[in-house]
C-alpha cells in the first residue's frame, strides 16, 4: 500500500498546473525533436541542460523525461514516412515502417507505432512504479565493490559489445574516462590535469561533451559528405488502422514488451538490441511472413516500435535505484541530478521520494499527452521533414550555442565546443562510437570513488573484489562479455570453412 | 601509405597517452586507506589509451580498421562548406560577448546556411537571399534568448543590457 500512497502523492505533485505544463513542454519538444532528423534526445537534453541553473529539480526532471521518450514516439514518424534510415533504434521500424508507408499504408503504420508505444510505455511505468522500490531495497544491500563491477559492466558493453570494433569502442571509453579525470578527485580532493586553470576544477560541461560529439559532429559531419543526398518522403494516410490491423499489432506490442523491458534495466546500451530481437520474434512468429520486406509487415512496425520504448522506460530502473545509466540519455539524465546535488542511487527514493514519485506519476501523464500529440496532431509534425537541411542544421548550431554558453557564461567553451565537434567527426568518419566517451565521463569517475572505497573496504587488497559473492559474480559476468563473443567467433569459423 | 588518416589517429591516441602520463606523474600517489591513491586511475587511462593507440596504429599499418563498412572514410567530402561552418561557430564564439547572443547567432546561422546551400550544389549569393537568411536566424535566435533571459532568468549576452537585445 505504500507505493500506492506515494504514486498518489506523486501524481498530485505532477498534477500541479506548473509541472502537467514542463510535461508538456517535454513532450512536445521531444516528439519534435525526434521527428527532427540530426538531433535526438540526449543532444537536446544536454542543450538544455542550463536550466537546471533556474528550475527546481522536479520540474525540470519531468521536462527532460518527457524529452527522453517523445523522441521515441516521434522517432517513429520519421522513420516511417522518410526515406532516409535515422538513429539505430528507428532503423529497425523503417525496415517494415517504410515498406508499408510506399504501399498507401503510412497511416496504419504510424497508428501502430504510436499505440504500441503507448501500450508498451504505459507496462513499462507500472513496471517501474512496481520495481524501483524493490530494486532499491536489495540495492541497498551492494557495498562499493559490486557497485564498481556493476559500473564495469555498464562500460564493458557500452563499449565492447554494441559497437562493431572493440578496439574502437574502448578507444572512445577511455577517451571519455580521460576526461572525466579532468577536475578535482572526488575522495582527496586534489585537482588532476587541471594545468592550474581555475575554469577546469569542476571539470568538463557534460553540456559541452555531448553536444559537441553529437549535435556539431553531426551537423559538420552531414555538410561535409551528405550535401548531395536527397531524401524522399512517402504520402501520409489517414491515421486508422482497420480489424484486422489491431488483432495483428496487439500481441506483437504485448510480446516486444516483454522483450525490451529486460534489456532496458540491465547494461546493455539501450534500445538496438530489443528492437532488432522484437523484429526477428516478430517475422519468425508471423502468419503473413510474405508480407515481411515486401508490402511491409504491421508486426514488423509495432514490435520493434513497443520494444524501443519499453527499453528506454526501463532504463529509468538502474538509473534511479543503482545510479547507473544504461543509454546515452539515461547518462545525461544522471548530469542533470548531478547539477542540483541529487546523486541516484538507493537513497534516492528515501531522500527524494517526491522527486521520483512526481517523475513516475508523470510519466503516466507524459505517455497520454504523446498518444494525444502523435496520433491526431501527427500532421503538424510532418510539416517538420519539411524543414529544408541547411536551416535544421544551422539552427541546431544557434541551440548548440544557448546550451554550451548558458552553462558557463564563457565564450572559450565555444572555441571548445568547436574542438569537440571535429574530434566528433572525425569519430563519426572513421567509425568510433561516441556512447562510450558520454558515458565513461560521466560514469568514470563514480566508479573510481567506487573502487577507491572498495580497496578502503579491504584495507588496501584487490581480493576485496572476489572475496564477495556479489562482486564475485559480476566480475565473472563482465569477463564472460568480453570473452564469450570471441569464443564463439573461433568456434564457429572452422565450420564455417567447412561449410 | 593507404590508410595515412587512420595510422595518423592511431598516433594521435597516442600522443594523448603520453599527455595522460606526463599529468600523472604530477598527481600525489598517497593512497591513505585505499592502497591506491589518485593517480592510479589516471595510469590505468594512460596505460590503456597507449595500448589501443598502438592497436590502432597496427591496424591502420595492416590494411585499414577491422570491421568498418566497405568505402567508409574514403569519399572526398566538401571542403569549402566545412570553412563556412567553421568561421560561423568560430565567429560567434569571438563576438557572442561584444555584439550579444542574437547579433552573433544569427552570423553564424547565416554563414553555415550559405555553406549548406553550396553543398547542396545550389549556393545563392545574391543579397536578398543573406537578408532571408538573416531574418530566419533572428527569428530562431531571438525566441530563444528571450527565453532564456526573460523567463528563465539564465545569463546570456546581450548589446544591451536590457535583455531584449
Amino acid at each position: 500500500m505504500d507505493i500506492w500512497n506515494q504514486l498518489i502523492q506523486g501524481f498530485i505533485t505532477a498534477g500541479t498546473p506548473v509541472n502537467l505544463l514542463w510535461a508538456l513542454a517535454g513532450c512536445t519538444i521531444g516528439t519534435a525533436i525526434g521527428v527532427l532528423p540530426g538531433i535526438g534526445p540526449a543532444t537536446a537534453v544536454a542543450m538544455l541542460l542550463p536550466i537546471t541553473l533556474q528550475v527546481e529539480p522536479t520540474g525540470s526532471m519531468i521536462f527532460f523525461a518527457g524529452i527522453y521518450y517523445g523522441a521515441m514516439y516521434g522517432g517513429s514518424t520519421t522513420s516511417i514516412l522518410l526515406n532516409t534510415p535515422g538513429e539505430a533504434g528507428s532503423m529497425v521500424t523503417a525496415m517494415e515502417g517504410n515498406k508499408m508507408a510506399k504501399n498507401g499504408r503510412a497511416g496504419a503504420a504510424l497508428a501502430t507505432a504510436a499505440i504500441g508505444s503507448f501500450v508498451a510505455g504505459t507496462i513499462g511505468t507500472v513496471v517501474v512504479t512496481l520495481a524501483a522500490p524493490v530494486v532499491a531495497k536489495y540495492a541497498v544491500l551492494l557495498g562499493p565493490p559490486e557497485y564498481f563491477m556493476l559500473m564495469m559492466l555498464a562500460f564493458v558493453t557500452v563499449s565492447a559489445v554494441l559497437g562493431k570494433s572493440t578496439l574502437r569502442g574502448m578507444t572512445a571509453l577511455f577517451v571519455g574516462l580521460a576526461i572525466g579525470l579532468i577536475g578535482l578527485d572526488q575522495i582527496s580532493g586534489q585537482a588532476r590535469y587541471t594545468g592550474g586553470v581555475p575554469e577546469l576544477m569542476d571539470g568538463i560541461e557534460v553540456v559541452l561533451i555531448a553536444v559537441g560529439l553529437f549535435a556539431v559532429a553531426e551537423a559538420l559531419y552531414v555538410m561535409l559528405y551528405e550535401g548531395r543526398v536527397v531524401g524522399t518522403q512517402n504520402k501520409l494516410s489517414r491515421v486508422h488502422m482497420t480489424r484486422e490491423e489491431w488483432r495483428r499489432s496487439w500481441p506483437a506490442w504485448l510480446r516486444a514488451t516483454a522483450i525490451g523491458l529486460p534489456f532496458g534495466t540491465i547494461p546493455a546500451g539501450g534500445s538496438e538490441i530489443p528492437t532488432f530481437l522484437s523484429y526477428a520474434t516478430e517475422k519468425k512468429l508471423s502468419k503473413h511472413q510474405h508480407e515481411f520486406g515486401t508490402v511491409g509487415a504491421i508486426e514488423g512496425v509495432a514490435g520493434p516500435e513497443a520494444a524501443n520504448n519499453a527499453a528506454i522506460t526501463a532504463t529509468l530502473i538502474p538509473l534511479l535505484t543503482l545510479g547507473i545509466p544504461t543509454s546515452n540519455t539515461a547518462a545525461i539524465l544522471l548530469g542533470a541530478f548531478q547539477n542540483y546535488g541529487i546523486q541516484p542511487g538507493p537513497q534516492l527514493l528515501d531522500k527524494n521520494a517526491p522527486l521520483v514519485w512526481a517523475l513516475i506519476a508523470s510519466l503516466y501523464i507524459g505517455n497520454v499527452m504523446l498518444l494525444v500529440l502523435n496520433l491526431p496532431l501527427v500532421g503538424i509534425w510532418v510539416k517538420l521533414l519539411k524543414v529544408p537541411k541547411a536551416q535544421l542544421y544551422a539552427g541546431i548550431l544557434i541551440f548548440a550555442t544557448v546550451g554550451v554558453y548558458g552553462m558557463r557564461q564563457s565564450a572559450f567553451d565555444l572555441v571548445l565546443l568547436y574542438g569537440i565537434g571535429l574530434l566528433g567527426l572525425v569519430m563519426r568518419r572513421f567509425d568510433f562510437p561516441a556512447a562510450p566517451v558520454v558515458i565513461g565521463m560521466i560514469l568514470g569517475p563514480l566508479a573510481e570513488a567506487q573502487m577507491r572505497n572498495a580497496m578502503s573496504i579491504g584495507e588496501g587488497k584487490w581480493t576485496v573484489f572476489v572475496q564477495r559473492p556479489g562482486s564475485l559474480s559480476l566480475l565473472i559476468v563482465v569477463i564472460a562479455v568480453l570473452v564469450l563473443p570471441r569464443l564463439m567467433k573461433l568456434w564457429r569459423r572452422p565450420k564455417r570453412l567447412v561449410a | 601509405m593507404k590508410h595515412l588518416s587512420q595510422t595518423l589517429i592511431g598516433v594521435g591516441t597516442l600522443v594523448l597517452a603520453v599527455a595522460m602520463a606526463v599529468g600523472a606523474t604530477q598527481i600525489s600517489s598517497d593512497a591513505g586507506y585505499g592502497g591506491v591513491g589518485p593517480n592510479f586511475v589516471p595510469w590505468v587511462v594512460a596505460v590503456a589509451l597507449a595500448a589501443c593507440g598502438g592497436l590502432l596504429v597496427w591496424e591502420s599499418l595492416s590494411g585499414g580498421y577491422r570491421e568498418m563498412e566497405e568505402g567508409a572514410g574514403d569519399e572526398p567530402g566538401y571542403w569549402p562548406g566545412f570553412v563556412w561552418v567553421s568561421a560561423g561557430m568560430l565567429l560567434n564564439a569571438l563576438l557572442i560577448t561584444t555584439i550579444g547572443f542574437i547579433l552573433s547567432c544569427t552570423l553564424c546561422f547565416v554563414l553555415a546556411v550559405r555553406g549548406y546551400k553550396a553543398s547542396e550544389g545550389a549556393p545563392n549569393w545574391s543579397p536578398l537571399a543573406f537578408l532571408k537568411d538573416a531574418l530566419t536566424g533572428i527569428c530562431i535566435a531571438a525566441p530563444v534568448y528571450w527565453m532564456f533571459t526573460k523567463l528563465l532568468a539564465i545569463n546570456l549576452p546581450g548589446l544591451t543590457g536590457s535583455g531584449w537585445l
